[in-house]
């Protein structure tokens, strides 16, 4: 198929001090040409009447949809097009459906070798699925990226034994890759770039997310504990991958928790429990390289800054969500930082978020790359034996900074030391493991 | 003579192609999509798909003429307290019950229907809205069949002759236009769901399930061949029914269009019954932790000062479900008003916007302050 894929080198935003050059790069493919076809209803029909075991098969070829393709109830069912770019499924006509392709209910699925384009929501959104793999799927939004673009391109949600592996993920106004309230999950040999969120594990126990890159996003890869949702996250594994360049303007729609995140993010943790991110490359991610902070520094800066009566619901609004949820903990605990290459050539921070200005403020030009906000349990005293909480190791020559958030930022500390420690290495996520003990 | 007529079309064909690619798109000729009819959604060829009965008139709910929906003596028309918004459609609801079987009462969800037991529902547009007995067409009838206590769901659209409906899988769209209760016409793309869109809303657990006559949603009037009653006593009277309390311990929902009762109890009504049966713990909406169901007691999970989860562009930008006091910046009236499939909720079911139920949230959350 045709296809041009042209690469435009964005020059940033003119900073201070005239510190130029490209902070990131933003590759657009444009929607394809020539005939489209329509194999809509015969699609839709197959996935419906689709047997226990069937193969379905997508011939190469641009194919035009109008509705979201549902597969519904259904086990042991493979759908694979003809390869990526090969055969492409366009949404951008789209009239029905908050999802280009759903996949619920079901066991054993697995979708392979295809692209998905324009969406006019969630490009692929599978739901209650027990064993379900994205295999070599391509899925975009087509054109510059914008907040118009859809919220998730592959977006597993409440599934059990998740695959993804070779895809690629462009251009989401949320996260490209996202998995959402999961258990057992792998991410591996995937791209994500242009979009707000490259990888985003959420509220998901067991995860290994590995050999991907994540680059020129708003921030690479985000681990997130949130309140309030059907499980809360525990034990995922960042290791060997490449964080590069995620310097990217954050255009998610306003009201949505990845619209916190700064420009210039390399991995970001909130509140999870049990991290270990090892043996990554994480290089020039312009605000923070590795960021840990917990749910309380979220809505903290997502507050209006007038004292306006906003500002009363929003306080009330949030503590209630989470002090609902009896069994949310808003810090993180258990997270080890070990073994990874760190470095920014970058100056400044972003200037697009209180946080770049504030580090600014704090760093001039020597951001430190490792950032934690300091918020931990106040049941644990004001100086909290910090072995359990962050432990770090072996990361070069990177910086570290305690932000002390909670005193408004009085007393920063860049002292590495109270975390100079290490941690019981997590385990490997086995698929199809422990499912009985979840039950 | 052959040979000019072809050497004439290549012509013409040549003339409309130089036009396609040289002429602005200001001059190309407006293509007037051509208007879909039920027929364009019926299969020519009439295989058996293996999932029911192929004709909806083989299984004999109706006297013939069958589009007048006069039920057969084992059928039992219902309405309920505050129907779900479908593009402005009628419903003409009705359920057969299996020989001698019996509903069991339920205080909270959906009536225990027998094994055997089939929900019938029309959907229909009368050409005259102020005239809702007069002239109309049926678009579909959405079947639900408890087969051995699985429910099944099947789709018969009705052909444009409105002498039969014919069981299709994948749904379709039909143009439709009516004069609307204020006299302006109007028109719609009227969307036929396919099968699995819906198993989207009458997911509960994961296996489908009906939504409608739930105790509070039947606890209403109904006249029954000109004889005002009960619907649930009626039932019961009528031996359809077993454990029915006092109708003192019945719930009663409240009708969304009534004037005479509290807002927020209509409100409660139209968003349970709009947005419930997937926003509710047991539904496909569950992953956004936002439940709009009848039996939600919790009001930030009801979304008062909650944020969305995974929303995107749904938010609108806005920070709240539910903002008390501030309707124009309540995410949920931001997506009830949206045409967007990328946004508007519920995300399949419509393609206008309704107005009324706008109209009703929009007081609802403006007055929530006070």
């Amino acid at each position: 198929m045709m296809r041009a894929f042209i690469t435009l080198a964005t020059t940033m935003m003119v900073v201070i001090l005239g510190s130029c050059g490209t902070d990131y790069e933003v590759s657009t493919s444009e929607p394809p040409q020539g005939s489209i076809q329509d194999i809509e209803k015969d699609l839709q029909s197959e996935l419906i009447l689709a047997n226990d075991g069937d193969t379905i098969d997508l011939p190469a070829g641009v194919f035009g949809f109008t509705r979201s393709i549902l597969l519904e109830g259904k086990s042991n069912i493979l759908l694979r097009g003809a390869g990526m770019d090969k055969t492409i499924l366009s949404f951008r006509n789209q009239e029905e459906g908050a999802e280009g392709m759903r996949v619920s209910n079901g066991t054993n699925i697995v979708l392979a070798d295809f692209t998905i384009q324009d969406a006019k929501g969630d490009n692929i959104k599978t739901n209650d699925i027990n064993g379900i793999s994205f295999i070599n799927i391509k899925s975009e939004w087509t054109g510059e990226p914008d907040e118009t673009n859809g919220a998730y391109s592959l977006y597993p949600v409440m599934c059990k034994n998740v695959l993804i592996d070779g895809c690629v993920a462009i251009g989401a106004s949320d996260a490209g890759i996202y998995v959402g309230q999961s258990t057992n999950v792998i991410v591996r040999n995937s791209e994500a770039y242009n979009n707000v969120a490259g990888i985003e594990i959420e509220n998901t126990v067991r995860a290994d997310v590995y050999n991907n890159s994540a680059h020129d996003n708003t921030g690479g890869i985000l681990v997130f504990d949130l309140p309030g949702l059907s499980q809360l996250g525990q034990q995922t594994r960042v290791f060997s991958n490449n964080v590069y360049r995620n310097n990217y303007t954050n255009f998610a729609p306003e009201g949505n928790i990845v619209g916190a995140v700064p420009p210039g993010t390399g991995v970001m943790i909130l509140a999870s429990k049990d991290v270990e991110i090892f043996n990554n490359e994480i290089i020039d991610n312009k605000t923070g390289s590795i960021a840990l902070i917990s749910y309380l520094f979220v809505e903290a800066t997502s507050e209006p800054v007038e004292e306006d009566e906003s500002r009363d619901l929003s306080m009330a609004g949030n503590i209630a969500a989470y002090k609902a949820d009896k069994s949310y903990d808003p810090y993180p605990s258990g997270i080890s930082i070990h073994g990874n290459k760190i470095s920014n050539g970058y100056s400044f921070p972003t200037f697009e978020n209180d946080i770049g200005y504030l580090l600014l403020f704090k760093f001039w030009a020597n951001g430190p790359e490792i950032l934690f906000d300091g918020i931990t349990d106040p049941k644990l005293g004001d100086t909290p034996d910090m072995t359990s909480i962050l432990c770090l190791k072996d990361n070069g020559e990177a910086a570290f900074a305690n932000l002390d958030a909670f005193n408004d930022f009085a007393n920063v500390s860049q002292n590495k030391q109270p975390h100079d420690c290490t941690m019981q290495p997590l385990p490997e996520v086995i698929l199809g493991e422990n499912l009985i003990a979840n039950e | 003579m052959n040979r000019a007529l072809i050497l004439f079309i290549w012509l013409l064909f040549c003339l409309h192609c130089s036009c396609g690619s040289n002429g602005s798109s200001e001059k190309r000729v407006e293509v007037v999509k051509k208007l879909q009819t039920a027929n364009d959604n019926i299969r020519q060829e009439r295989n058996d798909l293996g999932l029911g009965l192929d004709k909806l008139s083989e299984y004999g709910f109706f006297e013939i003429p069958m589009k007048k929906l006069i039920p057969v003596g084992d059928v039992l028309p219902y309405d309920l307290n505050t129907p779900l918004f479908s593009d402005y459609a009628y419903k003409a609801r009705f359920i057969k019950f299996p020989e001698g079987a019996k509903a069991m009462y339920d205080q909270k969800e959906v009536l225990d229907f027998p094994v055997g037991t089939i929900l019938i529902k029309n959907f229909y547009y009368p050409k005259d809205f102020n005239q809702p007995d007069g002239e109309r067409q049926i678009v579909e009838t959405r079947l639900l069949l408890n087969n051995d206590n699985v429910w099944q769901a099947l789709n018969y659209i009705w052909n444009d002759e409105q002498t039969e409906a014919y069981l299709e899988v994948t749904g379709g769209t039909v143009d439709i236009s009516w004069k609307h209760t204020d006299g302006l016409i109007k028109n719609v793309a009227y969307s036929i769901p396919n099968l699995n869109q819906c198993k989207n809303c009458h997911a509960y657990n994961n296996a489908i399930r009906p939504i409608g006559p739930s105790a509070r949603q039947l606890n209403r009037q109904y006249n029954y061949a000109n004889e005002g009653h009960n619907q649930l006593s009626f039932m019961s009277d009528q031996g359809y029914l077993e454990g029915l309390p006092q109708m003192e311990a019945v719930p009663k929902l409240a009708s969304w269009i009534s004037s005479d009762q509290r807002i927020a109890d209509r409100a409660r009504a139209y968003l349970d019954v709009n947005c419930g049966s997937c926003h509710r713990p047991e539904g496909s909406g569950n992953t956004s932790g936002l439940f709009l169901h009848y039996h939600e007691q919790d009001m930030a999970a009801f979304g008062v000062g909650k944020a969305p989860i995974a929303a995107g562009r749904g938010s609108g930008g806005f920070k709240y479900d539910i903002w008390p006091g501030h309707p124009e910046e309540s995410i949920l009236l931001y997506r009830m008003k949206s045409l967007d499939p990328g946004v508007m909720m519920p995300e399949m079911g419509r393609k206008l916007v309704h107005e009324e139920g706008i109209t009703l949230i929009e007081e609802w959350i403006r007055n929530m302050g006070d």
